[in-house]
């Protein structure tokens, strides 16, 4: 798929101040919410209603990766399952392409499900008494495409995902994580602009998740995707994600990139998470960087890195090199200098 | 009131009521008398044009192909047996009359069952009429059909019909809340139709559920088809109930080792039929 001509600015999916409240007195809960601003804690209390999502905005470019991160409870089952209309949402608009999904009738929404928005599941769900094509081929069956051509796409598909050995057998006869490539490669050929992706690696072994995460997102980068991927571990939310969403009691606490989140977490709860990354990939020059003023050597002797080198790269210069500092070089300018105790404090802060 | 009249009185008045039934509803029960009888008559007639070491040969394919080799040739063994004690005709008359019962009710039942599975009002309806059914003797259910059809194989199917549908509607309907949430999620996620929900998902994940209520429904429909025999079905059924009567003992257990054989081929055949899918 070629996406040069496409504006990666473009938003796909734009979640505008969305609530769900589950319970058999969720109408006059979101009436509450909008009167008198009740909480989480207030809404159970009150109503005996649970909050799943609350006052949600986020917004998915063309293009882009977008991890939602939280513990389970979290309410990042229900967000996803807003976005594609699974779940109605109790108040807040959610846009996909610029359509408001609540506005769609039945057929409508079948269709933007079946052409716009992909899903794949924690659970796989691979129908038990279909081959692995046959599983493949579902979106494009559903939509009528006919045999010859829609098993032509699934095979494609499952070249992609590593699997074109095993197209003619079922799906007990799968290890997980190859299941779940089949269910990324039944999302794929329906050939979605959106793939929604709830938890999929979690059941996985380490070694296989991490090698699915680094396919999943080279996979959805070389077809110009978009992705909203749920996790509960935020290592896998900063290998996969462009920008990260972390969730706490159904409110989203941050957004922001993986060096954002790590470095300035929003608060105790993001910064727990945090606690345990390694930082050395993920902090860059010119977050640690000093002003070239502040240095009283001869910058022009020092090694050069450009912003974006992150710690691990600054290490490995300051190790070849006699001097105690790195400038940060920006368009040919230096625009600031890295010192050894510039770098120990990005690793450690 | 004089008590020792009142038996006497209900059963005139008993009586009144089928004549009157009988009288008003003759067009409509000739009718379904006729139809019965016909498609009766028809699945004897093909299961006559071959001879019975046809009928053997294939059974024994389909329990070889099925179930396994050894299963297949003592079918096929066991249905010549049949043969060779003189009780050919009435085996396939049996077989004749528990298939078309067996059929009707599954026609019926089927459907009945499918939308038992979505209506949780008809289920609520359904569930004690069933019980109901399950609980009386099943001998009752020749009485009001010998009533109105007479003696002969369509009140033996009507019988038999009302027994066998219980289990095809009760598995039938438990196979359609049988599939599982996700995969009901997976085909709301993937924007199925209704109907597609109802084929691609609903349906297969049924289906053994439902296989299990065909194989039960058949096999009440044989434990019927000899009770029937007092009502004159033809087949085995009538053949052991002549033969108790006459003392004739040998000839009722010849009868009666036919049908335990009969019984026992399709039993296997279907139930393998139904774990036979692919997954
Ligand atoms: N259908 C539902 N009815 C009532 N409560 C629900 C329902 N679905 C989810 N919840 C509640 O909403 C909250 C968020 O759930 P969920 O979105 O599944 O979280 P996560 O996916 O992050 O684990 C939980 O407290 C859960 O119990
Ligand atoms: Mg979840």
């Amino acid at each position: 798929m070629n996406i040069a001509h496409k504006d990666v600015s473009e938003i796909l999916v734009d979640c505008r101040s969305v609530w769900k409240i589950f319970g058999t007195r969720a109408a006059a809960a979101i009436e509450a919410v909008e009167t008198r601003g009740l909480s989480k804690k207030d809404i159970l209390k009150e109503f005996n209603c649970v909050v799943g999502v609350s006052d949600a905005n986020l917004q998915v470019r063309r293009g882009e990766i977008f991890c939602i991160m939280g513990l389970s409870g979290s309410g990042k089952s229900t967000l996803i399952r807003l976005l594609n209309r699974l779940i109605e949402p109790s108040l807040g608009t959610v846009m996909v392409k610029g359509k408001d999904v609540a506005s769609l009738d039945a057929a409508a929404l079948r269709d933007m499900r079946a052409r716009n928005i992909g899903m794949v599941f924690q659970s796989v769900a691979l129908l038990p008494y279909r081959t692995v094509l046959e599983n493949a081929a579902f979106g494009l069956e559903v939509r009528g495409v006919a045999k010859d051509e829609r098993n032509k796409v699934a095979r494609a598909a499952l070249d992609k995902v590593g699997l074109s050995d095993w197209t003619e057998r079922y799906p007990s006869e799968l290890s997980g994580g190859m299941q779940q490539r089949v269910g990324l490669a039944r999302a794929l050929a329906a050939d979605p602009e959106i793939i929604l992706m709830d938890e999929p690696f979690s059941a996985l072994d380490p070694l296989i998740r991490r090698q699915l995460q680094d396919e999943f997102r080279q996979l959805t980068k070389s077809l110009g995707k978009s992705a909203v991927f749920i996790t509960h571990d935020l290592e896998e939310a900063i290998r996969i994600g462009d920008r990260i969403a972390i969730m706490k009691d159904g409110v989203i606490v941050q957004i922001g990139n993986a060096e954002e989140i790590v470095t300035k977490p929003a608060d105790d709860y993001v910064a727990d998470f945090v606690a345990g990354i390694s930082r050395i990939h993920l902090v860059k020059a010119h977050s640690i960087m000093q002003p070239v003023a502040a240095y009283r050597g001869d910058i022009n002797a020092l090694p050069r890195a450009a912003p974006e080198a992150d710690i691990s790269a600054l290490i490995e210069l300051t190790m070849q090199s006699e001097h105690d500092a790195i400038a940060v070089v920006d368009n040919g300018a230096v625009i600031g200098v890295v010192t050894t105790r510039d770098l120990l404090r990005g690793v450690a802060a | 009131m004089d008590m020792s009249t009142l038996p006497d009185t209900f059963d005139s008045a008993i009586d009144d009521a089928l004549s009157w039934i009988s009288d008003n509803g003759e067009g409509l029960f000739d009718f379904i008398r006729a139809i019965l009888e016909g498609t009766y008559d028809g699945v004897l007639w093909l299961l006559q044009l071959l001879p019975f070491y046809g009928i053997a040969a294939i059974a024994a394919v389909f329990g070889w192909r099925l179930v396994g080799l050894r299963f297949g040739i003592a079918a096929g063994v066991a249905l010549v047996v049949c043969a060779l004690m003189g009780l050919w005709g009435e085996t396939m008359g049996t077989l004749a009359l528990v298939v078309t019962a067996t059929v009707l009710a599954l026609a019926a039942g089927i459907p009945l069952g499918i939308a038992a599975g979505f209506l949780t009002t008809l289920d609520r309806i359904l569930q004690p009429v069933l019980d109901l059914i399950q609980t009386l003797p099943p001998y009752i259910y020749l009485l009001p059909a010998i009533a109105l059809m007479g003696f002969g194989p369509a009140t033996a199917l009507i019988a038999t019909v009302i027994v066998a549908m219980p289990p095809a509607i009760r598995l039938t309907a438990l196979g359609m809340r049988m599939t599982p949430r996700e995969f009901i999620e997976l085909g709301q996620a993937s924007g199925l139709t209704g109907w597609q929900m109802f084929s691609k998902i609903r349906l297969p994940f049924a289906l053994p559920s439902i296989m299990a209520g065909i194989n039960q429904s058949l096999m009440m429909a044989f434990g019927m088809v000899v009770i029937a025999g007092i009502v004159g079905s033809g087949g085995l059924g009538e053949t052991i109930y002549g033969s108790v009567r006459t003392l004739d003992i040998a000839t009722s257990i010849n009868a009666a080792i036919a049908i335990v054989i009969l019984t026992m081929v399709l039993d296997r055949l279907t139930q393998s039929a139904g774990k036979g899918g692919k997954a």
